[in-house]
Parts: structure tokens; C-alpha cells; sequence
């Protein structure tokens, strides 16, 4: 017996035969077909139970309630929250992609302390206590006034124990960035006096007359201005959008008025001065006004006549005639201002102009005008003790103004003017005029402590950070600082536990304060920032906490409010942009972008069109007469006094002849290559212009050139 | 080439000599292929029958042992435990707090695995990490309300006489495509006796169309 | 089963342009819905998958009669040519990997049978389908924001808006578990519609003439008879479908009052628009 070439040709097919026979080819064919689709990198969600947890979203000064879809303990999905009193339902896109945030990659996971030029991590015991240390040293100089502090805003309990930690130390140096909410206060205080604040009913009003406050582009309280102009058409009620730029609230608008840049100011007076001329305002009303009627009257029918107006503006003479009319014969008018989002650089003269308008056709405290009323101070903290370090250092004198002179004092002084600088909640070395220079104020400032979330522009220059929770984290009370109609406060509450070893900016100003002992952790009694809060918010504590949200204030406020017209009767100078060229480069509002501080998440920047964004080149709107000599979609040169930056180039006919228009938003630095090293900063290339008498940043934009590149 | 041929001829011929050397033996040759066929053929069958899904699958066991037939005793019924959320989802697989319901107070019984499952999990409060036999793919979606509340189906006809077992089978996972070998079924040729014996879309689709009368659109059960 | 097939639903949209603001709530409420990814350069819009998707629209004048209005586009879930399911993606698919629901009028997607041939992207006039050309990617820990109702899909399929399909199965077994035969309204509304902060999207089904759908769009429900393939036209004069000549028949509608606008749901040759503006299906026309 042989084994030969038979036999294995035999056992060859019968071992084919077998497997054949066999289920195995059967069923590896059915394996790897689902192998092919089911790649073990493909993340599976896990299922679970479904439960929605109710907090308010805080990354605008809107403050909508949310609600937060989770899958047993996983958040999942954000979204509006119904019967909320200031978005109910709706949310922006924003909001909606607020958990990216949570998991941003250029999240502060622990604190962080530079060395060099490096971040190290630190411990949070050893950070609180070289924060501390570095205060107690102030205070045993004797300058505890060196210590400065730049907040998001003035509002809110976060907010209220810095400015309380800056006063047992002994600071007056207390800023915030400018917002509306900022402007709005200063506009108050002009024509109606200290400690009040506007809100506009947009909601009621008949006749909006928008002097470039950006509706739908995310001006005050995002979803509710969104809610107000949809609902219009049912309404029968008008809205006038007086921009240079066809933005999406001037295409949405009843008429769209194209205007000069930085001339809305003339605009509204020139307006006033037709109101007044043909007797068009309420006189009852202006009978009391205060400062100088006459002299105002007198003063805008020798500057402001329609035709010298017109000249200035770029308004036919007949139109500013016919706005004014419709305006004076509206119900329910009224004049809003705050251009673009309206927490961009503005000058006082266009604020008090506009509101002026208010004033004079009598609609202040009226159903659907605007609404003068107190800001509302619900929290109570119990009264500080101070030691006489902290007297005599709260004592002395702010270092600047606004936040803006504070950075040129630092800058200009030769010695630090301020030696310890705490951030929160804010990026002024992003959102700020000119940011290299503001970056390098802050590069001057010995000791910088951010409390960000995120390792943003202004926390890369800080020298030790103590990392917050996100919003999705905390517990906090958010006052809707929007000129809304109303004054709501909302409870946002974490929906997740803490996702890094970060903490509640208001525990870390505790552990702070009560590591300096003595007279300043005196005034800290609480153990935790939660418990604070609960104290503090006495009054409103149990709507907040049962509802997640407390209606300080509702409907128009009641009596007027007195006017004082003083401020415009002078006719202060209208600010006027920097720069000799021909070309004014204006910043624009897009929605889907966020222009302070905080990059917008992942999911916003991918719906940027590319008409704004195309690769890593920003795109600038130039209208196709000003253009010429450039490409539609081609590269070109654009310079201003500030800076030159490569963009490209998009003919839009819905820009002003003679007007640039680059996007605010972009340009941002993070660590996050899904948000960041996309386009440039607008604020690059526009340079701080400070408005003599208000002090305020009023760069509306920048002459500029543009070549092709 | 012409070498290569000539070397192939050499060696044909060769070999036709060996054969030729034993004439006589020519039907032995092919018997003795026969046999080798034979023997590959049901090697490699029962191979591919046998040891092909012990190779194919790996077998888990449960974190321990849990008897179905005694919670089916004490509590009457699945749906005590398998129970359905006031949004009509259901919960599968119970969370250590609904067996918290019953086994709070102390342990109930003396088994090995209720010391296991007292110390191990409720002690430690962690989630029991129970392998799901029934588990079906990301890609598929399934509602109980729609078979159980709408339709009066029971749990058996896709289940089986799980709440019979006493104990619990290792569960056996789908080396190459990461599923539980319940939706292929137990026997590896997809031979199904029972309604509950497979769970692939076919055996779906076959009852929906019996049942409704269309097999269905694809997004019924698909996400 | 029983009772859809007798008594089918056909979920649409009615989209009002005149209030939609271009804000992109809609498209971010969907991508975090439907767990659709995002990458490093989304710029490039060929490839950056946006179910959702709002177009910016311009009158084409110049300086200052210019006007825009923008124009979300989701699926148009077509009914195909006579509206009798033959959705112009179902039908060109290999792999039956896409089909038409007649108990929902919804074009599936299923993205574990697709294999990536892309046909039906050619297919589709919408432009509403998306390939996948890398995998998804999520930042370390991102996942975890993942959702259970949709799949995540892999590298080399196409994928598309379902209507929140999961959102109608959830709809169902709450109703299956309270012992009711059919959803309500306000049941099942897809995640643009309700995160559109201007109320612009209105969600329903439009054989159900008790839904604000149907009371907007009011189809019609006889073909039309300038070209019989179409089915479902409005009959409101404000109301219009995107390339509705084409009998694709998509239960997306668009509202507005600008007729310059409502223009340009199609390409017109010179003096067409003017002689077809005002028709709107079969009663209108006697």
C-alpha cells in the first residue's frame, strides 16, 4: 500500500468537501459581512434610562432655560426649555451644543501653575495657598489696591463675592468686560441717573427701530429677540434696521436703511431734530425733561437739519423725514441700540441719541417701549468687615476707568500698576481692541490668575490657573442681563458630575478668602459656594430652587423716569474711525459664531458658511464696486493702522460701497484644532478709540485698504 | 519553457513508470483515495461542525450564578423584574437597585452567589456586569411595548424557557463579530426548531410578515 | 401594523421662510441628535455632513434693493413620481440599504447594509445625502455625549436626515404602554422643529387634516394636471415644494410670502414662472 498523488488529491478534495459540507463557509461569509460593517472603533452608546434635568444655559447673557435629555447618568442632548419666562422652548445653536464644552480638548483639567513657559500641574491646596500668599504680601505692602480683578459682569453671586473678596483685601479694581448689559447702565446713567438699566419690549412694540442692534444675530437675549421677531407678521408690528450691512436682521426687517458706518448717532438726532421741528414728540413728557431742552432743540435744528444729517449719513433727506413720522405715529414704538450683538465697542452719543428717541415720543415705562428701571439687586450679602489695610486701599481711586484704561495705565506705567490681576469668566486678551497689546499689559502684570474653564488666550498668560466648573457643572444664579422686558434670574444646576478636577470659581474665591484669615475670611462665612448662594439669595431662594428661576421684575415699571438731556444738548463729538484711508473695516455679528470670549463649540463652526470661513482663511464681504481690481473668492492684502492680515476676498451686494466686512469670532488660539487657528481675529486689526467725556471703547471700526494679494 | 516542459514530461513519465510497476494495483491507488477522501471529508466536517464554533466562539462566564426558575417562583412573573419605564422603553437586564427592592433588608438565601453578589456588588455599589444573551447590535431597534403590550406576544416565543433555568449558561461571544451566539442560535448550521432558537433579521421578518402581513420597512427596526 | 396600513401616516415639514432667520439651530440641534460627527476642516461643505443644511438665498439684485432669505434643507422624504414610494435614492439602491416606509411616507437609511456605491447621491436632486469618507472621530471623552437612538455610523456609507425617526419609535412605545393606538401631534416633532427658536418649522402629518401641517400646506391630494406625476401640491399660493416639476414629490414645503423666494424652489425658463405662479393644483384650477 502506497500513498501516492491519488491519495492526496483524495484527501485533499474530501477536506474541501468537509468544510464545504460543514457550516463553516456559511457562516464566516455571514461573520465577516457583519464584521465589515460593525468596526470595533465605531463607538456603541450605551442604553439606558431616560430622564431630562431643567438648568439655564450661561453662555450668553441670555440665560434660556435648558432642559438636558440624559441617558442615565450621561448628558446627552440640550435642549430649549418650555415655559421658561425667557426663551420658552427655543434655544440657540449655542446652547444646544453645550456639551461639546464639557469635553472641549482645550479644557483646564487640574490646576495649573507656569513655569518658563510652561504649564505644571499643582494641587489645589498648593495653588489656593500661593494665591493667597501673594495677596497677604499686597496687604503687608501696604498696596493692597494692586490687586485687580476682570469679570464677565457685575451681576450675579460669583460676581458679588469677587468684588467682595476685592474689598476685604482692600481693591477698588474691580472691571468688567463691556456688554450690553454694561452699555445699557451707562446709557441710564447719562439721561436717568445712576443704578438703572433699560430693557426694550420688543415683544409688544409695534414699530422697532433698530439702529444696527443685531435681532436675530444674537443681540440681548438670543431666543427671546428670535421669539419677538417671529412673531411680527402676526403682530402687524414693523421693524427698521438702520446698518450698513445687509445683515440677516436688516433682510429679515420690514425696510432695511444702509447707513455710513459709526454715523448712527447723527442719525438719531437728526431724527429728534424732526420730531422736535414738527411737533412730533410728546410734550407733556418733554416739558420735564431736564438739562436743557431748548438748548438741544436749538442745537439739532442748526447741526442736525435732514439735509446736513442726510450728507452725513448717507439717509435721504426724505426718508430720515418719513422714519421720523412713522416713529412718532407708531402705538407702540421704539428705538433700540447696541449694534451687532451689542457688546462690541459703542460710543455713548449714539446710545443716549437713541434712546433720546425713546424719551421724546413718551414711550419709556410704556407697554412695548422701553423700560427704565432699577437694577435689580435680589442678592443680599450680609455686610463686610474690613481692617484699616482694606479701607485705606478701597479708598484710593480706580486705576482706569473702564477695563480698557486700565490696560493702557499698565501699559503706559513704567512701575507695575497692577501687581496681582484675577480673570473670570472673561478673555480680554481675545475679545478686547488691539489683543496684543492687551496681552501685553497682562505680560506686565507679575501675578495673573485665571479662573477659566478653558485654556483660552487670557489663561496662556496667566501665571497660575484655577480651573471652574462649566455650566453644565455648577450650581449658580444667572441674572438675564439682555435688555430684556423683564428681569429674570435663573438657576443654573449641574447636570454632571465634574468631568475634571476643576471647582466652582465661588469655592475657590472661599478657599482664598479664608486662607488669607482675619478680617477677609471673616467676611466668607460659608463653608461652600452653594451654601452662600442659598443664603444670599434669601428672598428668591425658594422660586429658585423649586421653578429654576425667579421673575425679579415684570411688565413696564411703574411712573417714568425723569430724562436728563444735558450730555447731548453739548453735541459731543461724534467718534470718528482711525486711520486715513478711504475704506472703514467694520466688525460683523454671526450668529453662529460667538464674539466674546468663550470659541464657539464644534458644531457652530461647522455650520459657518464658507463664505466666512474657507479653510484656515477668513472671508471679508466687500461690495463688487469696491472691489474692483480684486477676485470674487481670490486673496487680497487688508490693511488698517492695527495690523495687515491675508483674507479672502467675497463680493456681496448686500454691503455699503466703500464698507469691509470681517466676521467676529475667529482667530482663536485654543488648543482645540476644531475651533481654533481658523481665520483672524477682527480685533487685530481695529484699534481701541476712547470717546472723550464717556471713556468708553467707541472703535465702530477702521479705515482700511485692501490689494490684491 | 521548453525546459520547464521537459522537466514535467521527465517526471510524468516517471511516475506513469511507478504506477505501471504495479498494473495490478491500480484500483487499490484510487481505493486508497477514496478512503483518504473518506477520512479528510469527515475530519473536515466534523471539524468544521465540532470544534469550528469552539474555536469561533469564546465562552463567558457570569459574574455569578443567578436562578431564574426561583425569582420566577417568588415573584410570579418577568415582567416584575424586566420591567417597562413610564415612557414605554424597557429596562432589560435589571439595575442592581430593582434587585434592591427585594434583597435590601438582608441577604435572601445562602448560596454561594448571593454572598458573591452581597459582597461583591451591593456592598460595593456596582452594577452587576451581566452578559446579555439576547443582546442584539447597535444597529438594530427593538421594541418590547410593540411585541408584549400592543401585540399580547410572551416572552417565550423569542426568549424561551429562560425563567424554567436554574442556572446560567457561560455566555458565548462571536469572536469575529463581537455578538452573543443567541442571534445565530445554539446550533451552527441555523438549524431552528423553536421560534426563540434564532434571532437574526430573517426570523424577524419571516414572523412579521406571518404576523402582519409585510416583513416591515427597514427603519421599524433599524437605527 | 395592522392599523398603519390602512391608515398610513405622511410626516412632512412646512418650512416658513419668512421667519426662518438662518440662526443654525436647526442644524446643530440635529447633529447633536443624530450623533453626527464633525473634523478639523469643515469648510469644505462637499464633504462636511450636515443633515440638515441652510441655505443662504439672494434676489440677485445690486446695492441696496439686495435681498436674502435662507432656506433649510432637511431630506425631502420624496414620494417618487406619483408619489407612489419610488423615492429617486430608493430606487437607484443596490443594496436595499434605503427604502420608502408607506406607513410613515419616511426614506430609511440603514447604514450597516449600505456599502457605499453612492448611487443614490447621484440620485438625489436634494443634494440631502452624505458619504462618509473617514471615520468618526470624537475628541478624547466626547463620547460620552453620544446618543442610543441613532447609530454611529462608519467610514465609507452614506447617511441622512431620518425625521428623527427614533423620536416617532419613542412616540410609539409610549403609546403602545398607555394602550393607545396612535400618537399625538405634539408626540413626535423632529429635533429641528423643536429647537427652531423662531417657530419657523412646522412638523405633522399631512394626511391628517386635524394637524397645523395639513391646515398649511393643505396638498392636494389629486396629481396635478400640468404633469400628473405630481402629487400634494399646495394649494396654499404661498406654499411650494423644491423642484417640484420633477414629480419627485418631497413632503418638505416651503412658506413665504416673498415671491422672488417662492421662485426660487425651481429653475425657470424666461416668462415660465409668470405663466405657472398662480397655479396651485387641481381645485384652484377648477
Amino acid at each position: 500500500m502506497k500513498v501516492d498523488r491519488r491519495s492526496f488529491l483524495g484527501l485533499g478534495i474530501g477536506a474541501a468537501a468537509g468544510i464545504a459540507v460543514s457550516p463553516v463557509g456559511m457562516k464566516l461569509t455571514d461573520d465577516s459581512a457583519i464584521w465589515t460593517q460593525n468596526w470595533p472603533w465605531t463607538p456603541v452608546p450605551v442604553d439606558g434610562e431616560v430622564t431630562y434635568e431643567s438648568s439655564v444655559c450661561s453662555l450668553c447673557p441670555g440665560s434660556c432655560g435648558i432642559s438636558v435629555r440624559k441617558i442615565d447618568d450621561r448628558p446627552v442632548k440640550i435642549e430649549g426649555l418650555a415655559q421658561h419666562p425667557v426663551n420658552d422652548g427655543g434655544v440657540c445653536l449655542h446652547g444646544i451644543a453645550g456639551l461639546q464644552y464639557l469635553y472641549d480638548p482645550a479644557r483646564v483639567k487640574t490646576p495649573l501653575k507656569k513655569n518658563g513657559d510652561k504649564f505644571e500641574e499643582i494641587s489645589w491646596d498648593d495653588a489656593i495657598e500661593l494665591v493667597a500668599g501673594k495677596l497677604a504680601d499686597l496687604r503687608k505692602n501696604g498696596s493692597p489696591e494692586k490687586l485687580a480683578c476682570i469679570a464677565d459682569k457685575e451681576q450675579g453671586s460669583v460676581s458679588g463675592l469677587f468684588q467682595r473678596l476685592l474689598k476685604t483685601v482692600g481693591s477698588p479694581n474691580f472691571y468688567t468686560m463691556p456688554s450690553l448689559e454694561s452699555y445699557l447702565e451707562v446709557t441710564a446713567a447719562a439721561l436717568h441717573g445712576e443704578g438703572m438699566t433699560i430693557g426694550f419690549d420688543l415683544e409688544n412694540s409695534d414699530f422697532v427701530l433698530s439702529f444696527g442692534a443685531g435681532i436675530i444675530e444674537g443681540w440681548g437675549s438670543p431666543v427671546s429677540c428670535f421669539k419677538a421677531n417671529a412673531s411680527r407678521k402676526e403682530r402687524h408690528a414693523k421693524l427698521y434696521q438702520i446698518e450698513s450691512r445687509l445683515s440677516n436682521t436688516a433682510a429679515n426687517a420690514d425696510k432695511w436703511i444702509p447707513i455710513k458706518p459709526g454715523t448712527e448717532a447723527d442719525l438719531a438726532l437728526g431724527i429728534c431734530a424732526v420730531l422736535l421741528k414738527y411737533n412730533l414728540f410728546d410734550s407733556m413728557v418733554a416739558s420735564e425733561f431736564r438739562g436743557g431742552l431748548n438748548k438741544f432743540a436749538i442745537m439739532l435744528q442748526k447741526e442736525y437739519t435732514p439735509s446736513k444729517t442726510a450728507e452725513i449719513t448717507g439717509v435721504k433727506a426724505s426718508d430720515i423725514e418719513k422714519i421720523a413720522t412713522l416713529f412718532a405715529k407708531a402705538k407702540m414704538p421704539v428705538a433700540v441700540f447696541g449694534k451687532g450683538r451689542g457688546d462690541g465697542a459703542q460710543s455713548l452719543k449714539e446710545l443716549a441719541a437713541v434712546h433720546t428717541l425713546n424719551c421724546l415720543v413718551g414711550n419709556i415705562n410704556k407697554k412695548g417701549g422701553a423700560f427704565v428701571r432699577q437694577k435689580s439687586e435680589y442678592l443680599e450679602f450680609p455686610d463686610v468687615s474690613m481692617d484699616s489695610i482694606a479701607d485705606a486701599g478701597f479708598a484710593k481711586n480706580k486705576t482706569g476707568r473702564y477695563v480698557n484704561q486700565l490696560i493702557e495705565k499698565v501699559n503706559k506705567s513704567s512701575k507695575p500698576a497692577v501687581d496681582v490681576l484675577f480673570v473670570y469668566n472673561a478673555n480680554p486678551c481675545y475679545s478686547l481692541h488691539d489683543p496684543k497689546s492687551v496681552k501685553q499689559a497682562v505680560g506686565k502684570i507679575p501675578f495673573v490668575v485665571s479662573f477659566s474653564s478653558f485654556l483660552d488666550e487670557t489663561a496662556k498668560e496667566a501665571d497660575i490657573i484655577l480651573p471652574s466648573h462649566t455650566f453644565l457643572e455648577r450650581l449658580e444664579d444667572v441674572p438675564s442681563c439682555a435688555g430684556l422686558a423683564k428681569s429674570v434670574v435663573g438657576l443654573t444646576e449641574p447636570v454632571i458630575d465634574p468631568v475634571f478636577d476643576t471647582r466652582h470659581a465661588g469655592d475657590a474665591v472661599l478657599l482664598i478668602a479664608k486662607a488669607l484669615e482675619g478680617s477677609v475670611a471673616e467676611s466668607f462665612e460659608w463653608e461652600t459656594y452653594d451654601e452662600c448662594l442659598e443664603s444670599v439669595a434669601g428672598g428668591i431662594w425658594d422660586s429658585l430652587s423649586e421653578d429654576g428661576y425667579a421673575i425679579v421684575s415684570e411688565g413696564a415699571p411703574f411712573g417714568s423716569a425723569s430724562v436728563n438731556i444735558s450730555f447731548l444738548a453739548d453735541n459731543p463729538a461724534t467718534v470718528q474711525a482711525r486711520g486715513d484711508d478711504k475704506l472703514t473695516l467694520i466688525p460683523i455679528d454671526n450668529m453662529r459664531l460667538i464674539s466674546a470670549g468663550t470659541a464657539a463649540s464644534p458644531f457652530a463652526v461647522k455650520t459657518v458658511s464658507d463664505k466666512v470661513l474657507k479653510g484656515q482663511d477668513i472671508v471679508v464681504e466687500i461690495n463688487p464696486l469696491t472691489g474692483k481690481g480684486l477676485k470674487d473668492r481670490g486673496f487680497a492684502t487688508l490693511t488698517t493702522p492695527t495690523g495687515t492680515a491675508r483674507v479672502m476676498v467675497n463680493f456681496n451686494e448686500g454691503m455699503m460701497p466703500g464698507v469691509i466686512g470681517m466676521v467676529e469670532g475667529l482667530g482663536h488660539t485654543f488648543d482645540n484644532k476644531y475651533v481654533s487657528n481658523k481665520g483672524i481675529n477682527v480685533n487685530d486689526l481695529i484699534g481701541p478709540v476712547i470717546e472723550s467725556g464717556s471713556g468708553l471703547d467707541a472703535a465702530f471700526g477702521i479705515k482700511a485698504k485692501i490689494s490684491k494679494a | 519553457m521548453s525546459e520547464i516542459e521537459n522537466k514535467t514530461e521527465n517526471d510524468s513519465t516517471e511516475s506513469a513508470g511507478e504506477c505501471t510497476a504495479g498494473d495490478t494495483k491500480d484500483d487499490k491507488g484510487l481505493g486508497l483515495g477514496v478512503i483518504f477522501f473518506i477520512v479528510a471529508f469527515v475530519a473536515c466536517f466534523l471539524s468544521g461542525t465540532l470544534l469550528f464554533p469552539k474555536l469561533l466562539y469564546s465562552k463567558k462566564e457570569q459574574p455569578f450564578n443567578f436562578d431564574h426558575a426561583l425569582h420566577v417562583g417568588e415573584t410570579g412573573d418577568c415582567e416584575t423584574c424586566h420591567s417597562f419605564r413610564e415612557d414605554g422603553s424597557f429596562t432589560g437586564i435589571p439595575k442592581l437597585a430593582t434587585c434592591l427592592d427585594c434583597h435590601a433588608e438582608e441577604p435572601l438565601g445562602e448560596t454561594e452567589d448571593e454572598v458573591v453578589f452581597v459582597e461583591e456588588y451591593v456592598l460595593e455599589e456596582k452594577e452587576i456586569p451581566w452578559y446579555v444573551y439576547s443582546r442584539q447590535p447597535d444597529c438594530v431597534f427593538f421594541s418590547h411595548a410593540a411585541h408584549t403590550e400592543e401585540n399580547g406576544m410572551d416572552c417565550v416565543t423569542c426568549h424561551g424557557h429562560i425563567g424554567d433555568s436554574t442556572s446560567l449558561r457561560p455566555y458565548e461571544e462571536n469572536r469575529i463579530t463581537g455578538y452573543s451566539r443567541d442571534i445565530w442560535g445554539k446550533n451552527i448550521f441555523g438549524i431552528k426548531k423553536n421560534s426563540w432558537d434564532r434571532m437574526k433579521m430573517d426570523d424577524c421578518a419571516k414572523c412579521h410578515k406571518k404576523e402582519t402581513g409585510h416583513q416591515g420597512y427597514c427603519f421599524q427596526c433599524h437605527k | 401594523m395592522k392599523q398603519e396600513n390602512n391608515n398610513a401616516h405622511k410626516f412632512g415639514m412646512v418650512i416658513d421662510l419668512d421667519k426662518c432667520t438662518g440662526c443654525g439651530s436647526c442644524m446643530v440641534s440635529c447633529m447633536s441628535e443624530n450623533n453626527v460627527p464633525f473634523k478639523e476642516d469643515e469648510s469644505n461643505k462637499k464633504d462636511s455632513i450636515t443633515w440638515m443644511s441652510v441655505y443662504k438665498l439672494t434676489n440677485g439684485k445690486s446695492f441696496p434693493d439686495t435681498e436674502i432669505a435662507y432656506l433649510p434643507r432637511p431630506c425631502q422624504h420624496c414620494g417618487g413620481k406619483g408619489d407612489h414610494g419610488h423615492s429617486p435614492c430608493v430606487s437607484v439602491c443596490p443594496a436595499v440599504a434605503t427604502d420608502y416606509g408607506y406607513d410613515t411616507g419616511i426614506v430609511s437609511q440603514i447604514y450597516t447594509r449600505c456599502f457605499g456605491c453612492r448611487y443614490c447621491m447621484g440620485a438625489c436632486p436634494y443634494h440631502a445625502r452624505y458619504f462618509n469618507w473617514w471615520d468618526p472621530k470624537w475628541p478624547e471623552g466626547m463620547e460620552n455625549y453620544l446618543s442610543p437612538n441613532v447609530s454611529p455610523r462608519m467610514r465609507g456609507v452614506v447617511e441622512k436626515c431620518s425625521f428623527c425617526y427614533h423620536r416617532y419609535q419613542a412616540a410609539r412605545d409610549v403609546a403602545y404602554y398607555e394602550g393607545r393606538d396612535d400618537i399625538e401631534e405634539h408626540e413626535y416633532q423632529t429635533a429641528c422643529t423643536t429647537a427652531c427658536p423662531s417657530g419657523a418649522i412646522v412638523f405633522g402629518d399631512l394626511n391628517n387634516p386635524a394637524h397645523k401641517i395639513h391646515q398649511i400646506v393643505k396638498p392636494d391630494p389629486h396629481p396635478d394636471p400640468r404633469n400628473k406625476h405630481v402629487i400634494g401640491k399646495s394649494r396654499n399660493p404661498k406654499v411650494f415644494r423644491l423642484l417640484e416639476r420633477l414629480g419627485t414629490n418631497p413632503k418638505v414645503y416651503y412658506l413665504s410670502e416673498r415671491e422672488w423666494v417662492r421662485k426660487q424652489g425651481d429653475s425657470y425658463l424666461d416668462g415660465e414662472w409668470d405663466k405657472i405662479k398662480n397655479h396651485h393644483g387641481t381645485s384652484s384650477h377648477g
